[in-house]
């Protein structure tokens, strides 16, 4: 289980990404408040647009970085008083995970293995049916750096669960990957939901949440704008698609918004 | 087999993932290893050949003696490798000598006999063209005007019946109590560490700057921090294996110098041979090594801090690189004559390690200020490991973009 609870992260703006982001001021509030609870054996997504906050939220649950007020609980244990314990009890995995191009895969899972403390009986009972079962031992003495987006990504996903996680985050796994790749992330998430896994996940892309998702969570400049079971939010929205609906919440946030700011 | 610890782990991968790297091998092992002794004995090679080719080139002087009365021509003629050529035309030698038709030109005065039969000194002119080509000939032509200045002396010593050393009422015998120990370890002490210093650091360079921006431009930083283990562990492996890669680039270099001293440049005498055998036994090895590990040390603390600092691993090479300038120059202030290694030296981080290592060479080292630069060096080493290990642990740093 995932437990986050009046979570909220202000980030200090440099001049560029003052510039960039055309922000006024020299702080950006990338999580206020944020509250929400991920089950085991259920897929929770935290959908939201860009700069939402999403990842920002998910690397605060990875312990990647500390937010400034709230609390996170990963599988029992609490985040901010036991980083190391959490991570144990997590496996993190984003579209943008990279792997050691020069080592090999089999080197690479051995690699996390160890680091998580893995002992020598359970990495080898682990590794071989996770590379059976992703069919990595047909490339698993190859280095990383030869093999193709695909192969990589099936080298990810044992990196990710080698050390057996209760809670897997994904942070918009499947964004730049091509089709057969994302397949294997897609699978690679219902196959953890089956196997009793708390999952989080990230995306703006509406199709995975409709394939995915047993709760949603909407996120909008750091602010929860929904919360609920996903067959709750597809009733809710009558004859609305799903994207339509992800993008009457928005709208009714900004205009919420707008009225605050014009307010004396 | 059992799974490696933590810390194990990490320093395994790190080694295995450096010694994979193209650029960080040719920087920790082909440079210094080939390139050095390449470029000494090229550099001694060229020298020692342009040295033979000015020893042995036949200097063109012309003499232009009115009287020729004074018997310069044959004297300078009796010289080996002198080719003499008598004129009267004094005006074209200038250009003639510009041209590189004569190498030099003597001009006696009109009155120099006179001055010469009233005790005193003749009047001579030499015309050169200065440059680094002429230097050895113009040595050789003074030798010879000072040996026909000397035959002179004699005669006129004679005519008034003096020996000619009647001139000197001193005579200096100089006895250097020096060992060849401590006259070529002063020499070479002080040029060692300069090597090596250079060595360690550039061979720390390229894994420091792959270990840690390196990581972070190819995203893998991200991936590993979320690995269950303490960011201390993970920062000690980059450590160790960056402080490795220093040593041991730092000890190729030492080894390239010794094998193209030995063996790769000729005519190196015996005795200096020798003396080189005396300098790097085993001991004054051990100590200049044990010197090596916490400066190496110090470099990775440092290098990894401005490593992971940096957003891609170009910047982290654009901040990196002009320091190989700022460490190397404590190293070249020890070649100054007259630095020394004191209690104020012993702390100034590289130059207390390249003034020590002279000591230590020439055996000369006292064991005060050696264990003072062995704290100081300690001391900084565990200094930047602290502050790598901080820097580490800054979000603002690991995640900056």
């Amino acid at each position: 289980m995932i437990t986050v609870q009046h979570l909220a992260k202000r980030f200090r703006l440099s001049r560029q990404q003052r510039r960039t982001l055309g922000a006024r001021g020299d702080t950006l509030q990338a999580v206020d408040d944020l509250s929400f609870t991920a089950k085991p054996g259920r897929i929770f997504a935290l959908l939201g647009p860009n700069g939402a906050g999403k990842t920002t939220a998910l690397r605060m649950i990875a312990t990647l970085l500390r937010p400034d007020a709230g609390q996170i609980h990963v599988a029992g244990v609490d985040a901010l008083a036991d980083p190391v314990g959490a991570r144990r009890r997590l496996g993190f995995l984003t579209g943008s995970t990279k792997l050691y191009e020069r080592l090999t895969a089999d080197e690479i899972v051995r690699y996390y293995a160890a680091l998580a403390g893995v002992s020598e009986a359970d990495y080898r009972r682990r590794r071989d049916a996770l590379f059976g079962a992703l069919g990595i031992d047909a490339f698993a003495g190859r280095r990383v750096g030869k093999l193709s987006t695909g192969m990589q990504q099936k080298v990810s996903i044992a990196r990710t669960i080698i050390h057996d996680p209760d809670v897997i985050v994904f942070d918009e796994a499947t964004s730049g990957l091509d089709v057969i790749a994302a397949r294997a992330i897609i699978q690679f998430i219902r196959q953890c939901r089956s196997d009793g896994k708390t999952v989080l996940f990230s995306t703006h892309i509406m199709s995975e949440v409709s394939m995915l998702a047993d709760d949603l969570a909407i996120v909008y400049g750091g602010k929860l704008l929904y919360q609920g079971a996903f067959a709750d939010f597809t009733a809710a929205s009558g004859q609305r698609s799903l994207e339509d609906e992800f993008i009457r919440h928005v709208e009714m946030a900004e205009v919420a918004e707008a009225a605050a700011g014009a307010r004396p | 087999m059992s799974l490696p610890s933590p810390f194990m782990a990490v320093l395994r991968k790190e080694l295995l993932d450096t010694l994979r790297d193209r650029r960080t091998l040719i920087a920790m092992i082909a440079v210094p290893l080939l390139v050095t002794p390449m470029l000494m004995i090229g550099t001694a090679r060229y020298a020692q050949s342009r040295a033979q080719e000015a020893r042995e080139k036949v200097i063109r002087v012309a003499v232009v003696d009115p009287r020729d009365d004074t018997g310069l021509a044959d004297h300078l003629d009796a010289q080996p490798g002198v080719e003499v050529e008598l004129t009267k035309d004094v005006v074209a030698l200038p250009a003639r000598i510009a041209a590189e038709e004569l190498d030099a030109a003597v001009l006696v005065d009109e009155t120099f006999q006179r001055e010469v039969a009233a005790l005193h000194p003749g009047g001579l002119s030499l015309l050169f063209k200065s440059s680094d080509d002429f230097d050895q000939q113009k040595k050789r032509l003074t030798a010879a005007l000072t040996s026909f200045e000397q035959k002179l002396l004699d005669r006129r010593f004679a005519s008034i019946g003096l020996a000619s050393d009647v001139v000197h009422a001193v005579r200096v015998q100089e006895h250097d109590v020096a060992s060849p120990r401590e006259q070529l370890g002063k020499l070479i002490g002080g040029l060692l560490p300069y090597m090596f210093i250079l060595f360690c650091f550039t061979g720390s360079m390229y894994p420091a700057i792959d270990l840690a921006a390196g990581e972070k431009e190819r995203g893998t930083l991200e991936t590993l921090l979320t690995a269950p283990v303490r960011r201390l562990t993970l920062v000690l492996g980059k450590f160790a294996v960056v402080t490795l890669t220093g040593v041991v680039s730092a000890l190729i270099a030492m080894l390239g110098l010794y094998v193209s001293v030995a063996y790769g440049i000729e005519g190196v005498p015996p005795e200096l041979l020798s003396a080189i055998g005396q300098v790097l036994e085993p001991a004054t090895i051990a100590a200049v090594f044990a010197l090596l590990v916490p400066l190496s040390m110090f470099f990775a603390g440092v290098l990894l801090m401005l490593s992971v600092y940096a957003r891609s691993y170009k910047e982290a090479v654009s901040i990196i690189s002009p320091m190989t300038i700022l460490v190397l120059v404590p190293a070249v202030i020890a070649l100054i004559p007259g630095t020394k290694l004191t209690a104020v030296t012993a702390v100034v981080p590289v130059l207390n390690v390249s003034l020590a290592t002279r000591e230590l060479v020439a055996g000369t080292a006292e064991g005060g200020l050696i264990a003072l630069v062995f704290a100081s060096l300690g001391a900084l080493a565990g200094l930047s490991l602290w502050a790598c290990t901080r820097w580490f642990a800054r979000e603002d740093i690991v995640f900056r973009s």
